[in-house]
């Protein structure tokens, strides 16, 4: 078995960010851009006397899937949470610019050339957000990271794949959302407030952080494909992971940028009515919003597998 | 000279700004928002030296009755898409409009942050604030000039959620008050195990991690420190010309986010965004055949 092989196998939710991005591509297709041997770390960590990482926390790179060119951002959360810092939000940034030029060369050559090979950004999320050590650099490169996404809307997809530890909190949690597809784990949590924040802002009676189950029934995977807030809930391997992203590509570009849950007025204010429904539920806890949209026993659903999940669930509509 | 805290008072900024009596609160053209949606969300037509403008302000007085996370200009689900909304309505309406005649929005900031609750959780919060600042990214990509006015509060989400999309962004001038950071230093000081005077001498030199309007300025985050509440309107509608201007020159992110990278650069305080992306670029190259 080669090493790309013993990597399908693997646990996404176990797994690094280096080994997540050469496993979600075809096997031995993926090259690193400014890895470790460029040693672009964070200048401003050792001044606050913090260790550094020589990929700043996120591996970047290109790989295929069939013949798409796949740009890959595959955050480490081993490393200082994955957080976003100067070095690391410029290497998503280039990431975003290397798919357009991809694109734009593609074009060049003809629209059915482009159809066949169409790149794609994916992006491997395990971060809280924002670094605190460098927070302000921190926080403009997120608003350039957002403005990439629009500016590859009606051209190349952006596919977020989440199922690390870390999860995708913060700022991050927004650009997830802003991204065409959202493939999860049952083990991948989404939210914009992390718990612990939460608690800390509102109180233990709004939030207990410290229950685990209580963080997965309003952030996990199975939340969000209920919610409709994730599109694809798999199976915690790469592998699974793989396959998912690898089916998806073969969809054309407006299939893929059907499963966008915001940005067109459709989908505000598709997203209002939710709000307001919000209100109308009052739920004390997710299981009420499951038991509303038809998931008769929601109390069973945290224990299922993800196949008996997926085979029974109702999502709303 | 006028210095007073401005922090709060959103709705009195509107009236300092837009051409006396002009503000039309909740009315886009011909749409109309319901007073109760996102009462945090202050939106409306006004004209600015004669010319119709869109405003987008924060209301800290307001407490919205269905969310009781979200007062003292916490955005919520409804305020953000009520904001996300208006955008949406503008580009709708002007649509057919000369890129140089589209009406500008005009973002009052003055918010604390994103609502942190259970409920914005389970129906997910990330997507509200997402929604916003992808309709301003579109609307400033499509000819809009978007301009963000910092008279109080740009904290963290929020200031990413309504304010870091625009083309250009001011701010008043610290003797206002104003805060814009992600993280109080007392904060940075616990986490890093520093104290307060050496990050205050490490900022000196470092612009990253300090709060404050001055290091955003240093870092691109602010185009322009408007330093006299009286010159709010002229400094709005001078930026409001720059970015037509070089909207209509046609070069590629000449403003917003990506220029806000560029003049990071420009002021010393980002060095090390362009070294990373021209490395990438650079090693894509060589490789590039194998994947094109």
């Amino acid at each position: 078995m080669t090493d790309w092989q013993a990597l399908q196998q693997k646990s996404f939710y176990e797994a690094t960010a280096r080994e997540r991005a050469n496993g979600i591509v075809d096997a031995a297709s993926f090259t690193e851009l400014a890895g470790p041997r460029d040693r672009m770390s964070s200048p401003h960590l050792p001044a606050l006397g913090e260790a550094i990482e020589f990929d700043d926390g996120v591996v970047t790179g290109v790989g295929r899937v069939g013949k798409h060119p796949v740009f890959v951002i595959s955050q480490e959360g081993r490393f200082i949470g994955g957080a976003v810092g100067e070095v690391h939000g410029a290497k998503m940034v280039g990431i975003f610019q290397l798919a357009q030029q991809a694109y734009a060369q593609l074009a060049a050559k003809g629209a059915d050339s482009l159809a066949e090979r169409l790149p794609a950004v994916v992006i491997s999320f395990e971060t809280g957000g924002v670094r605190l050590h460098e927070a302000n650099a921190g926080l403009l490169a997120h608003a350039e990271v957002m403005d990439q996404i629009q500016n590859a809307r009606g051209k190349f997809p952006v596919i977020a794949l989440i199922g690390s530890k870390i999860g995708c909190f913060g700022g991050m949690g927004f650009v997830a959302a802003a991204t065409d597809l959202i493939i999860m784990s049952e083990l991948g949590r989404l939210g914009l407030t992390g718990p612990e924040v939460i608690e800390q802002e509102m109180g233990r009676e709004e939030f207990n952080a410290s229950d685990k189950a209580l963080v997965y029934r309003t952030t996990g995977g199975k939340h969000k494909y209920i919610m409709r807030d994730c599109n694809q809930l798999v199976e915690d391997s790469i592998g699974a992971f793989r396959t998912a992203l690898a089916s998806a590509l073969q969809q054309p570009y407006a299939e893929i940028a059907r499963c966008r849950r915001i940005g067109s007025e459709a989908l505000v204010d598709e997203q209002l009515a939710l709000a307001e429904l919000s209100c109308e539920i009052q739920p004390q806890d997710a299981r009420d919003v499951w038991a509303y949209f038809g998931n008769a026993d929601a109390a069973a659903i945290p224990e299922q597998t993800t196949a008996d999940f997926l085979r029974t669930v109702r999502r709303r509509p | 000279m006028t210095v007073e805290m401005m922090i709060g008072r959103g709705r009195e900024a509107i009236d300092m700004i837009v051409d006396p009596g002009s503000f039309q609160e909740n009315r886009i053209g011909e749409s109309e928002f319901s007073p109760e949606l996102g009462p945090g969300a202050v939106v409306g037509e006004a004209k600015l030296a004669g010319r119709d403008i869109v405003v987008i302000a924060n209301d800290a007085e307001a407490i919205n009755e269905r969310f009781p996370v979200v007062y003292f200009g916490v955005i919520g689900m409804e305020e953000a898409y009520k904001m996300a909304k208006t955008v949406y309505t503008v580009m709708r309406q002007d649509a057919e409009k000369a890129a140089g005649e589209k009406r500008p929005l005009l973002l009052i900031v003055d918010t604390p942050g994103n609502a942190p609750g259970k409920i914005e959780e389970i129906f997910g919060m990330n997507k509200a604030t997402g929604a916003y600042q992808l309709a301003l990214a579109e609307a400033r990509r499509c000819g809009h000039a978007v301009v963000a006015m910092v008279i109080g509060r740009a904290i963290s989400g929020a200031f990413l959620c309504h304010g870091l999309q625009a083309d250009h962004i001011l701010s008043l001038s610290p003797e206002f008050g104003t805060m814009i950071h992600v993280m109080p230093l007392t904060s940075i000081s616990r986490i890093t195990k520093l104290d307060i005077e050496r990050l205050e001498q490490l900022a000196e030199n470092n612009p990253v991690f300090a709060a404050g309007p001055d290091f955003f300025y240093r870092l691109g985050g602010v185009d322009e420190m408007v330093t006299e509440l009286e010159d709010m309107p002229s400094a709005i509608n001078r930026h409001i010309q720059e970015i037509e201007a070089a909207k209509a020159a046609g070069v590629a992110d000449c403003t917003g986010p990506m220029y806000h990278g560029k003049l990071g650069e420009q002021r010393g305080g980002r060095m090390h965004r362009r070294p990373v992306i021209e490395r990438m670029t650079a090693e894509f190259a060589a490789v590039a055949e194998q994947y094109l």
